[in-house]
């Protein structure tokens, strides 16, 4: 490689992507000594937080309600006081494994970077579910957006995406959209779920519909999309329990503008293109209680790895991966991993490996399958033991659980987390 | 007499008040049908005693009227100017024809209804440059295409487009298959296509590994390759402009203006032109076009096709075309279709066919998509949650299921090139080498015509990214950082390449025509990242507003108002 063309630079850590989950990640792996750097491929660090002006997030971490660029400020501020170097605007081509290292190709309008790192933490982040992934039909008019794409119309650019709105998908980002469009002077028509409950948070329902007397219609969905220039309406459908389309309970609505809160979607292509396992249930990759995904040597966190609800939660899962990295440069020994699975009543928890000689500290976040609103325990099975971990009065799919438990791991015997029901027992 | 026998015929098929006349020209069948099955069936029997059939059957589900897609662009503009020829339609035909007339000294000028070239059929295929076997033996399908298939691999190189030669493997599905093989042989040497192949078994699984076990062997046509069908077409637009032709949008052809059989002035809503000669290239429109030059004699109908693409993480399963067709019903309208690996790396499926009323109708359904997981499940690596978009492509068919390329009977001035279905991209070089032949043939009369001796057969191009190593990066970063600062993540578009699209010949300011060239949001988040990006961009370039950019001209605009303004109101 040519020399004055190409930039090369050498680290212990790169991090991949500087939204919450990454800063944390880069100051952790800093501040446990190592040298790092932040790479991120927009114009400015904070991730996603850039564009989400309400508030509320800090509130485990910080006990304050911020808004999402005040919780970013604050780790930006200190990344800049310890001086991680943080190339933004920075885009990764391609990342190649090395038989003790990874090589990173680069560019930005500076030029082109190959950037060395002995371990990489992704942080890379989610991206939204689209229309096409849900398969909805119709025509092709301009006005259908997905509600993160909606939110960077509003908070960012200052425009309008539509003035007579349908949301449909009842996730977070869509239930905070329907309060923001409405503070700007919107209508939102209503919200059409799916599924019989709701996937956002129960706050933000209350917070950000039901304040707003904005109607959820839920076991419903948009069945056509309707307009040829612009989107003109669309035909909505109630679903029975199976999902299945109920005829004759068509209705035409009539909106210039569709947002869809469909999902999110982890973004692990460059882990991918690194044969890093993934887990079919969250989309992110497979990883230990200290985030190091089964390639020794990278280590993911935040939104990469499944989709949190709550920032606080990312930052955590940051930090862990910081420190772990460290470590692990430091003594490159040999994991230990056994397999930590679940059975149907969870829909997915993390970690899905132990590393049985390492930190015995497990933080355990995961989601249950259904709602549980009788009081159950989420217990631990071992070989031939059962421990309840702790007892919830209720449990939702929609909201994320964490636990940290001491394992009492003494040989190489496999986990499995699992939710049970205790009836009448209050 | 047998007109009559035809119209008891078409009677017994459910035609009400039918009529039958004919010509020299033309059979014209005429009546009511209950269903637009029958119309096709009544228009597919008239074919067996004219190849030009004017189906006038009226069925229940008359067509849409015929909307004026820019009738807010009218405008003098245009108003005296002359041409020697003038192409109507902007899509691979005659964006090709208009680059195969631009070698000569003669002014040549397409007029497109659209915001852009490539908005309608020709950017709603399958991107195969097909190797000619499937074509009936003895049809202009099955000679164009073979031609077309071999010219199209320099012409891509000309153009700076990419073009691959990945071939074509129809399986067997039963290991009775096999003996089909002389039967196939002979009917691609009949067509004259470039070579084919018997693999077995073993053969296809080392080939592709991933598709079913249930397989027995297959028939392999090399010389089957793709394209990236939009591109093609802007490319050939760009090519022709650079080498002199004028490419009107938002321009539609409203009506002639005849003196003694010939048409001498053309009609657009924005102003009424001089041309020497007119070439019918507009599709799904070409029947009306004809009409408007008084010279209807032919039909056509119209067969939607829905194809689904898939990531391009999925491009690494895939290596050839491969379809599993039940040849029980090959002698038939096949309906085709399989898996068809993309220039871009993605993997296409599809396309489907049904018959539909309408000129055009790209919307979508579910059953489609359904109908395509036949062809899903030959890849074993393949599944639905893989999907990163679909749409439909509307065929424009005579009865005869024939290409009609030739000089009217009735108009000397005025050359068809219509009922251009499939395989109408892999012909279109073939096509306009011969359109421009007869052009010539015309225009000769009146004019000596010479070969231009500074004609560029290459297109000049802006630097593509996708081609370059990482040193070449660099160093073109170097010259200009806007090729370092990457717009579109999951398609890896800069953008310097953004602005250069906006700098080419044939610049066109809305979202979907920079997708169509570049990429920017026809990715696996498809535009949830880039799009407000993009608009910035192209603000920037046009002076407009942010809320002015549309995603496909006229009243599709991305976002309505900015807050303040909102708010002022
Ligand atoms: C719209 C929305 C509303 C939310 N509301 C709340 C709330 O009210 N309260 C709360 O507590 N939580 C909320 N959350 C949750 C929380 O904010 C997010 O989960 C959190 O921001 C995720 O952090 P992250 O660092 O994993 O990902 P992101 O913030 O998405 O950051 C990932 C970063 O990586 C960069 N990147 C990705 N790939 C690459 C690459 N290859 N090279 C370089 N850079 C790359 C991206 O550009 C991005 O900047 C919300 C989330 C969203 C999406
Ligand atoms: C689903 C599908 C898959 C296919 N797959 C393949 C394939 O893999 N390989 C292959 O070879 N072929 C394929 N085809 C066929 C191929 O796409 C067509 O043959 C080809 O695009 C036809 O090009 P065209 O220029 O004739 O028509 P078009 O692209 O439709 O262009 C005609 C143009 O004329 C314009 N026009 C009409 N009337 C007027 C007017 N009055 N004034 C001004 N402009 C006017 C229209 O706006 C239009 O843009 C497929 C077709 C479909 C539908």
């Amino acid at each position: 490689m040519n020399e004055n063309t190409v930039n090369t630079i050498n680290t212990e850590i790169a991090v991949l992507g500087a939204g919450p989950a990454g800063l944390a990640a880069a100051m952790s792996a800093k501040n446990n000594g190592a040298h790092v750097i932040l790479i991120e491929r927009e114009n400015r660090l904070g991730g996603i937080l850039k564009q989400c002006i309400h508030d509320g997030f800090g509130l485990v971490r910080y006990n304050e309600k911020l808004t999402g660029p005040e919780y970013a400020l604050r780790d930006i501020k200190t990344i800049k006081s310890l001086n991680v170097p943080a190339f933004v605007n920075t885009f990764v081509l391609e990342v190649e494994k090395k038989e003790n290292s990874f090589v990173l190709y680069c560019i930005n309008e500076k030029g082109a970077y190959q950037i060395e790192a002995q371990a990489l933490i992704l942080a890379t982040g989610c991206r939204e579910r689209t229309d096409r992934q849900i398969f909805l039909h119709g025509e092709r008019p301009a006005g259908i957006y997905t509600a993160g794409l909606a939110q960077h119309f509003v908070n960012i650019d200052g425009y309008l995406p539509g003035k007579e709105i349908v949301i449909i998908g009842s996730g977070d980002i869509g239930l905070i959209m329907a309060r923001r469009l409405t503070l700007e002077g919107a209508h939102i028509v209503g919200v059409y779920e799916v599924k019989p409950e709701p996937s956002g948070l129960q706050r933000n329902i209350a917070q950000c519909l039901n304040d707003f007397s904005i109607p959820l219609h839920l076991s419903c969905t948009v069945k056509t999309v309707h307009g040829k220039n612009r989107i003109e309406g669309v035909t909505v459908v109630n679903v029975d329990e199976s999902g299945k389309e109920i005829k004759g309970s068509e209705k035409y609505i009539t909106c210039d503008c569709l947002i869809l809160s469909v999902g999110l979607i982890p973004e692990n292509e460059i882990a991918q293109s690194l044969n890093v396992s993934i887990d079919p249930d969250t989309k992110g990759p497979y990883v230990d209680q200290n985030m190091h995904t089964l390639v020794d040597g990278i280590f993911a966190c935040g939104n990469s790895v499944h989709v949190h609800d709550l920032v606080d939660y990312v930052s955590e899962s940051g930090t862990i991966a910081g420190e772990s990295a460290v470590r692990w440069i430091r003594n490159k020994r040999k994991r230990n991993l056994i397999k930590f699975s679940h059975d149907n009543s969870v829909l997915y928890h993390i970690p899905q490996f132990v590393d049985f000689k390492s930190n015995n500290k497990i933080a355990l976040y995961f989601r249950s399958k259904k709602t549980y609103s009788n009081t159950c325990s989420v217990n631990l099975i071992e070989k031939n033991s059962k421990t309840c971990l702790k007892k919830f009065k209720i449990l939702r799919p929609s909201e994320m659980e964490k636990i940290v438990f001491d394992a009492q791991l003494q040989d190489n015997q496999n986990l499995m987390l699992q939710i049970e029901e205790n009836y009448g027992n209050y | 007499m047998k007109t009559l026998t035809i119209k008891r015929k078409l009677e017994s098929m459910g035609v009400h008040e039918c009529s039958v006349v004919l010509t020299d020209q033309s059979i014209c069948i005429a009546g009511i049908a209950e269903s637009l099955a029958t119309k096709n069936k009544a228009g597919w029997y008239a074919a067996k005693f004219h190849t030009n059939v004017v189906n006038n059957i009226i069925t229940d589900k008359n067509m849409r009227n015929e909307d004026c897609e820019h009738e807010q662009a009218i405008s003098n503009e245009l108003e005296g100017l002359s041409y020697d020829v003038i192409i109507i339609g902007g899509g691979v035909i005659g964006c090709a024809v208009a680059r195969e007339l631009s070698k000569y000294e003669i002014s040549v000028a397409v007029f497109e209804k659209e915001y852009d070239v490539a908005v309608h059929t020709s950017s709603r295929n399958d991107g195969m440059i097909h190797d000619g076997f499937a074509a009936k033996p003895g049809t202009k399908k099955a000679y164009y295409n073979v031609r077309g298939n071999r010219l199209w691999e320099p012409l891509a190189r000309d153009l700076g487009i990419q073009f691959r030669r990945v071939g074509s493997l129809i399986l067997f599905r039963t290991p009775l298959n096999t003996i089909l093989y002389p039967i196939l042989a002979n009917r691609a040497k009949k067509n004259n296509v470039d070579g084919w192949e018997l693999w077995s078994k073993e053969k296809v699984k080392k080939e592709e590994p991933y598709l079913l076990d249930e397989q027995f062997g297959g028939f392999y046509l090399p010389s089957a390759g793709i394209i990236s069908p939009y591109r093609a077409t802007v490319a050939l637009a760009e090519h022709a402009v650079q080498n002199g032709v004028a490419v009107h949008l938002l321009t539609k052809v409203i009506g002639f203006e005849m003196h003694d059989g010939e048409i001498v002035r053309v009609k657009t809503n924005r102003g009424t032109l001089q041309a020497k000669l007119v070439i019918n290239a507009a599709g799904n429109w070409a029947d009306i076009v004809a009409e408007l030059a008084n010279d209807k004699y032919f039909s056509l109908h119209f067969r939607k096709g829905t194809d689904i693409i898939f990531d391009k993480n999925t491009g690494k399963w895939q290596n050839h075309v491969a379809a599993m067709p039940n040849f029980l019903q090959i002698a038939e309208k096949t309906k085709g279709g399989g898996l068809i690996p993309t220039i871009e790396g993605n993997i296409l499926v599809g396309p489907t066919a049904t018959e539909i009323a309408e000129r055009v109708d790209y919307s979508t359904n579910q059953d489609d998509i359904k109908e395509l997981e036949k062809h899903i499940r030959l890849n074993k690596k393949l599944n639905l949650n893989q999907v990163i978009t679909y749409f439909s492509g509307v065929r424009a068919c005579t009865y005869s299921e024939d290409f009609l390329i030739e000089k009217s009977k009735k108009i000397k001035n005025l050359i068809h090139v219509a009922g251009i279905q499939s395989p109408g991209l892999a012909s279109a070089p073939a096509i306009a080498e011969d359109v421009v032949t007869m052009s010539l043939q015309i225009l000769s009369s009146r004019k000596h015509i010479l070969k231009k001796d500074n004609w560029n057969p290459v297109r000049n191009t802006y630097p593509d990214l996708q081609k370059l190593n990482f040193k070449e990066r660099a160093e073109i970063i170097n010259k200009n950082p806007g090729y370092g600062k990457i717009v579109c993540r999951c398609e890896t578009v800069s953008e310097q390449e953004i602005r250069d699209a906006l700098h080419s010949s044939l610049p066109v300011y809305t979202l979907d025509a920079i997708k169509r060239r570049i990429r920017p949001g026809a990715g696996r988040c498809h535009g949830g990242f880039c799009t407000p990006r993009v608009i910035e961009i192209l603000a920037e370039e046009t002076g407009k507003n942010f809320s002015d950019i549309t995603k496909k001209g006229y009243g599709s605009n991305i976002v309505l108002q900015s807050l303040e303004d909102h708010a002022s109101e």
